[in-house]
């Protein structure tokens, strides 16, 4: 199987250092214990393995490990569609908490990805929120801002802010106080099929360089072979569709606001900046002009492209590394000749960078997850057991538990996790995350605003469906969420 | 020259197959029909048969090459934690969906009845207050129903459901049961209490068995829209040991994944209830709709 050489491609050019300044520029306590100046798969390799630790007597310092008390706690879970190995550190991880903490008394509960914000925003209208709560990294300064979070900082539970990446902190900080601890943190990369590239005449090893070339390689593929060439996913109210747009909105230049700059102000809306238009056009193109994307697009998440990925329908999409686990899953359970043919679609499955946009620039969403602790007023029974929940705060950013938590689709919260013996497994077997790795000083994360998870999941989705479905065109479309985004922000 | 015998002959022939005609044209409307409903539930069934790769696949197989029961043995295996999950969600569903239909026909029947025998102030103003509740979204009531469960102590509780579906179930249920009341004469009634009955026993001994069917079909109508429900149970239930079908399903709903043959298997095993309920009570749903239909 060929892989692309991407020690260089970290280094590249100068966006990875005005990022990494940027990232680095809110550290509090001094030097960070992974260097994030160094950060590339090499030395990633070179300090995996390298440092033991013992969780178990790491929380005792924060709550004693004969604590009595009672937890209750939400979190976006894994399920059946998940990788067997994701689901069964998840497993491990609630079994290992009860063994640690035998007295306190938890009550779990794993929510589904698109429906926790709601649920979760219904809870605290109604004052029976849980103690604890772990939300996808667009939710935790919407609930911040509106007071429902106690402040919460890595120091709390034993850790040090230096331990987290300065981008994941910035999530969780509301007017200059922490109100949460990132678990995991991940950027995605480009997957691409090499059969499918071969047979419409493209180089099978080698991804579109920039944006414009996967909208030319994605009509390509359809004229060539009468299949989908990119998969595009503009479902509203769903956070995969930001996820996969906006990589493509900063790498044009565009932006909501300025957040893809070095010290964002978040001032300015740039939504109908001509470099945004630009990234709108690119995904009309595929769409409406050159039909060269699933028709499905407009109600597809990535659930929906990936099974099209697999089925030899598709041939590129931005995805997790876990989807390269989710093809070794299905593999091992098919069986006869179905057990050939996934391993054929394995054998072709190639991750790259995300394409560039015409100018060179390289952006990816920084995603994650942060853990949060509620206010006992807006909890049912009007309590909360702090030490309780800090006890699983500390267990689950540990270095041991953020990095086996997130295994196979994402990267630990804590930087220490890199550090494990677990990362080094992970790179021996985990295809690709060198690629997913490299791609992380690229990380964009989303503007840290309470209105961010309307934007994102609302109005950018809105924006594109406006455009696709021709009900305006790209200058209205853009022109339109500009306005909405600006009406949010209280006339800005 | 055709005689007059013959051209009248003719006539009645060129009927005949203009009626065969509009009969075949009939038969093959329904055998669309049936296929257009059915072949969802084919669907659902050859998936639910196949592995998670080969339902992937494209084209699609029509019949898998390795067909495997896997997905059904997990859903059924109480060793296997999404077996154990999946049959405590259906019990759940069974268990919510049978008390709410018991008590929307317990206090729908009597209901009903009253508004379709007596005469009292305000009744059809209140007579239509009573399907007010459907007449919006149940979105709209989320949270406020949300706040008054927990007031009432009934968060994580299926009383939280029961209580919830009764509220759009049994405006529904008196509506249809009136309508039922409503055909069946009164003389009959009146006969019964001439030949000594109390209003009571007239009731129970006449019109009761007369709405029988009506009273059936009320019942499945509530228990669907108790078995299918989603919205309320997702919101109002945050243990594991509570939640019920429609949203235990949801977790075959991955970030960025789906497990497709045992989404469908779920939703196959989900339909099995409803799909006896109608064999079994199909006769008296069939009675109920034409005798609805027809006004004495």
């Amino acid at each position: 199987m060929t892989r692309i050489t991407l020690g260089s491609a970290v280094l590249r050019g100068t966006v990875v250092t005005v990022l990494m300044a940027s990232l680095m520029s809110t550290s509090a306590l001094g030097a960070p214990p992974v260097d994030l100046s160094k950060w590339s798969p090499e030395y990633v390799r070179s300090i995996a393995g390298t440092q033991n630790f013992d969780t178990a007597a790491d929380c005792a310092k924060v709550t004693p490990l004969d604590y009595k008390g009672r937890l209750t706690f939400w979190y976006q879970g894994v399920f059946e569609g998940d990788p067997d190995l994701l689901r069964q550190y998840y497993k491990d991880f609630f079994d290992t908490f009860r063994k640690t903490y035998p007295n306190i008394q938890l009550e779990e509960q794993a929510l589904t990805y698109n429906d926790l914000l709601d649920k979760f925003r219904t809870a605290l209208l109604g004052n029976a929120a849980p103690m604890a709560v772990r939300l996808q990294i667009l939710g935790g300064t919407e609930f911040a801002s509106k007071g429902y979070l106690e402040p919460l900082k890595p120091e709390d539970v034993g850790y040090s802010t230096d331990d987290f990446w300065p981008g994941a902190m910035k999530a969780v900080t509301w007017e200059g106080v922490p109100y949460g601890i990132p678990t995991n943190n991940e950027t995605m990369a480009f997957i691409w099929n090499a059969d499918i590239f071969k047979r419409a005449g493209l180089d099978p090893d080698k991804p579109p360089a920039t944006w414009d070339d996967v909208v030319k390689y994605s009509k390509q593929i359809h004229d060539k072979l009468g299949i989908a060439g990119y998969g595009l996913v503009a479902r509203k109210n769903a956070g995969n569709t930001p996820y996969r747009f906006m990589p493509q909105l900063w790498a044009y230049g565009g932006g909501v606001f300025d957040e893809a700059t070095a010290n964002p102000t978040y001032e300015e809306v740039e939504l109908d900046s001509p470099q945004s238009k630009a990234a709108l056009q690119a995904s009309y193109d595929m769409y409406v002009r050159d039909k060269s994307v699933p028709v499905s697009a407009l109600t597809n998440q990535q659930a929906d492209n990936q099974p099209l990925f697999v089925a030899g329908q598709l041939g590129m999409m931005i995805s997790h590394p876990s989807d390269y686990d989710v093809m070794l899953d299905l593999q091992k359970k098919a069986t006869g000749t179905d057990k050939d043919k996934a391993q054929t679609v394995i054998d072709n499955m190639r991750y790259g960078l995300i394409p560039t946009g015409p100018d060179g620039k390289r952006a990816v969403v920084f995603g994650g997850s942060n853990i949060h602790i509620l206010k006992p007023e807006y909890v049912e029974g009007g309590k909360v057991d702090e030490p309780a929940a800090k006890a699983i705060i500390c267990m689950w950013t540990s270095p041991e538990w953020s990095l086996k938590m997130a295994y196979a689709g994402s990267n630990p919260g804590n930087l220490n996790g890199f550090k494990t013996k677990w990362m080094k497994e992970r790179l021996d077997n985990i295809e690709f995350l060198d690629v997913t790795t490299s791609m992380l000083p690229y990380g964009i994360p989303f503007p840290a605003l309470p209105q961010a998870p309307e934007i994102m999941n609302i109005i950018v989705p809105d924006m594109l469906q406006n455009a696709l479905t021709g009900a305006m065109t790209v200058d209205q479309a853009a022109d339109d969420a500009a306005k909405r985004v600006k009406e949010l922000m209280g006339g800005l | 020259m055709s005689t007059i015998a013959e051209t009248a002959f003719r006539g009645r022939t060129r009927r005949h197959m203009r009626v065969d005609g509009w009969r075949w044209a009939g038969r093959l409307f329904l055998v669309f029909m049936l296929l257009y409903t059915a072949v969802p539930m084919i669907w659902m069934l050859i998936t639910s048969i196949k592995s998670g790769f080969a339902a992937t696949q494209f084209p699609p197989q029509w019949w898998p090459d390795e067909p495997t029961l896997a997905s059904y043995q997990k859903l059924l295996d109480p060793q296997n934690s999404v077996g154990q999950d999946f049959l405590r969600f259906f019990w759940n569903s069974l268990f919510v969906s049978t008390v709410t239909t018991i008590l929307s026909v317990i206090v729908a029947v009597p209901a009903a009845y009253a508004f379709s025998r007596f005469s009292f102030p305000g009744r059809n103003f209140l007579f239509f207050a009573v399907l007010l509740r459907n007449m919006f979204p149940a979105v709209i009531f989320l949270v406020p129903l949300f706040i008054l469960m927990r007031v009432l102590g009934l968060m994580n509780t299926h009383g939280s459901l029961i209580l919830t579906y009764l509220t759009f179930g049994l405006p529904l249920a008196i509506w249809l049961l009136k309508g039922f009341y409503d055909n069946i004469p009164v003389q009959l009634e009146q006969a019964a209490r001439i030949d000594g009955a109390t209003r009571f026993q007239a009731f129970i001994l006449i019109v009761m068995p007369l709405s029988t069917p009506g009273i059936i079909a009320t019942a499945i109508y509530s228990f669907i829209g108790a078995w299918n429900e989603y919205i309320y149970a997702y919101t109002f239930l945050s243990k594991n040991d509570q939640l019920t079908l429609p949203v235990g399903i949801q977790r075959f709903f991955s970030e960025n994944t789906t497990d497709f043959p045992g989404l469908m298997a779920a939703s196959f095993m989900m339909s099995v209830p409803v799909v006896v309920l109608f064999l079994v009570l199909q006769r008296y749903f069939v009675r109920a709709l034409t005798e609805g239909a027809v006004k004495h």
